[in-house]
């Protein structure tokens, strides 16, 4: 007699009652942010973002500066996906940076394909090669996942170095220089600056979808407990697969813009470490790892830190400036654990929490 | 009891660690509707075997059966798709995120929609008496509140069966009296319960039939009323010594901090 149809019915009556709770009727508001404000967030977010670019357009020094920050923003972010909302922390990033890299720079110098058209096909494809790679790693966890996305690293920097007939090797790959917006080859530094920005943006814009998706939450109970995950119907693999795809697929934009924005690779830029698949992870845990400005904030404060230095001491003290930005990592690991972000995060919570106290 | 009415059949499963025989030959079935309590002394077995029907472990022998096809091959989150829910024995709130959002992930898997999911959960809290912890992040609640958020993730599944394992353990009275009312609701509404309990007076309460593991063997079934008087059941808790002295089981046997 007990037919689930008649159980469904009951209890879906029976979930409207509410029981008597302690305190008053429940907050709606600020619990999950609505649409609206989350959009509306990230316009303000990307406005203030856009202010520089803005400002320091005619400074040729400064506009390249602002052209990488964005640059390393967005590709961060995107790591950020996998690494900062799944969890996983991957620092073989570089390996799909190298595949959107090579390959736009190959089609284009081969066969003259514009970029814009081949960059999303080849980003498909460096997410496939990330599923591929990653199917057997996910049974790793922690540290050891780590260790061995660092190893797809090395060993990509080697195939990179003896594929010379699709690479280049260690002589590395030059794109002539054909100035036309359908090369993605532009006279301006300005210009390259503007297509960053329109990087950092989408995946920031992409972050925003996510964070309010079913895959994004998705990504967020994996992280946190992966029994607890399973135990919810969450298919753990599948979404850490999903995840590291599409992370992967824009930071293989990102490889595209690069190649065509400094015309010359060869595999030191695409895979030295403190450069490319540990910074992405650094910027973010700087920033903020988990957090959806925070990967940008990290740039935004690291990448022209870092020229700055390099600038300053290069001559007197050469390598003092890799020594002082590890300093302020050390220091940002252990006294900000959520970045910036997260510093101003509880910020503004103990502001709130005093205020409610003064109403009282 | 007939077999087309069981919704958890589990057909001699056996689960070896090593040299550790953690499960032995445990045949038990759950008929729809119907609360079935496991007891047993510490180590009996009685996570490792609800392990075994959740699929976080596989046994090393035997059939679990769910609706009448085996799903001895499928992983807990397709066990958790088909309809069985699961507390944890130690609670594992999603601590970075808050309470509306640790039962939004379990709402999540019949509403593909933010908002679905959002409204389903928020109906799930305000049925569990949670409402009003929604934006509490899940790392702040006291111990009581995580078990019962555990309990709110599982019934935001929608699930035929619920498998609570031990979800009064550090409760005070009060709590338990509290907790105990809300899963006799949920059961008036048709749910079906397997729970691990230590806490006799919830067991005496709140079932229809109890086991009993011992040594990961099934040694009693029957109800509680039985159990707690068999001779059986106190030697395995209390020792050989008591036999005959026509002792009851104390109220609780739990012998946890």
């Amino acid at each position: 007699m007990n037919s689930t149809e008649d159980i469904m019915r009951v209890r879906a009556t029976a979930s409207t009652r509410t029981r008597p709770v302690p305190a008053g009727p429940a907050p709606r508001r600020d619990v999950i942010a609505s649409a609206g404000s989350a959009w509306g967030k990230y316009l303000v977010g990307m406005a203030i973002a856009f202010a520089p670019f803005v400002l320091l357009i005619d400074d040729s020094h400064w506009i390249n500066i602002i052209a990488v920050t964005y640059l390393m923003g967005g590709l961060a972010a995107a790591w950020n996906i996998i690494g900062g909302f799944g969890g996983q922390f991957s620092l073989g990033h570089g390996v799909f940076f190298a595949i959107g890299a090579y390959m736009t720079g190959g089609l284009f110098i081969s066969f003259g394909w514009s970029p814009w058209l081949t960059m999303l096909p080849i980003a498909v494809l460096a997410g496939g090669v990330a599923m591929l790679l990653s199917w057997p790693t996910f049974r790793l966890r922690g540290p050891f996942f780590a260790i061995a996305t660092l190893a797809f690293n090395e060993v990509a920097f080697v195939l990179a170095n003896h594929l010379e007939s699709l690479t280049g090797g260690p002589r590395g790959m030059m794109i002539p220089f054909k100035v036309g917006f359908v090369n993605m080859i532009f006279r301006e530094r300005w210009q390259y600056a503007l297509l960053m920005f329109c990087f950092a943006a989408l995946v920031i814009g992409i972050s925003v979808w996510l964070r309010r998706s079913r895959l994004g939450y998705y990504l967020l109970a994996v992280r946190e407990d992966e029994d607890a995950a399973r135990a919810a119907g969450i298919n753990v693999l599948a979404v850490k697969l999903q995840g590291m795809a599409l992370s992967a697929g824009l930071t293989s934009i990102g490889g595209t813009l690069f190649t065509m924005y400094l015309r010359y690779i060869d595999p030191p830029t695409l895979f030295t470490l403190p450069d490319v698949g540990v910074k992405f992870a650094l910027l973010s845990l700087i920033g903020g790892i988990g957090t959806i400005a925070g990967p940008l904030l990290g740039a935004a404060l690291v990448i022209p830190f870092e020229n700055w230095l390099r600038a300053e001491l290069a001559d007197s003290l050469p390598g003092v400036s890799l020594a002082i930005l590890g300093l302020v990592m050390v220091l940002a690991a252990l006294f900000m654990k959520r970045g910036v972000m997260g510093a101003f995060e509880d910020l503004m919570k103990r502001r709130r929490g005093a205020k409610e106290r003064g109403q009282r | 009891m007939s077999s087309d009415q069981a919704m958890l059949r589990v057909d001699k499963v056996g689960k070896q660690f090593g040299g550790l025989r953690a499960v032995d030959d445990v045949s038990l079935s759950v008929r729809k509707g119907e609360i079935v309590s496991i007891i047993g002394p510490n180590g009996a077995g009685k996570t490792t075997f609800f392990n075994l029907l959740t699929g976080q472990l596989a046994p090393s022998e035997g059939e679990v059966r769910f609706d009448d096809r085996s799903i001895n091959a499928l992983p807990p989150h397709a066990r958790a798709r088909l309809g069985m829910g699961r507390t944890f024995q130690i609670a594992k709130p999603l601590i970075a995120l808050n309470v509306l959002e640790n039962v939004m992930i379990g709402a999540f898997m019949q509403a593909g929609a933010l908002s679905a999911a959002r409204d389903q959960a928020m109906a799930v809290l305000e049925r569990v008496g949670m409402a009003h912890l929604a934006p509490r992040r899940a790392g702040e609640l006291t111990l009581s509140e995580r078990r019962r958020l555990e309990v709110a993730r599982a019934l935001a599944l929608q699930p035929q069966i619920v498998l609570l394992d031990e979800v009064m353990a550090g409760l005070n009275q009060s709590e338990v009296a509290h907790e105990i009312e809300l899963l006799q609701e949920l059961h008036a509404q048709g749910l079906t319960f397997l729970i691990i309990e230590h806490n006799l007076k919830v067991v005496r309460a709140f079932s229809d039939r109890v086991v009993v593991l011992d040594r990961g063997r099934l040694i009693a079934e029957g109800t509680a009323d039985e159990i707690l008087s068999s001779p059986v059941v106190i030697e395995a808790y209390l020792g050989a010594g008591h036999m005959g002295s026509g002792r009851e089981l104390p109220a609780s046997v739990t012998n946890e901090g």
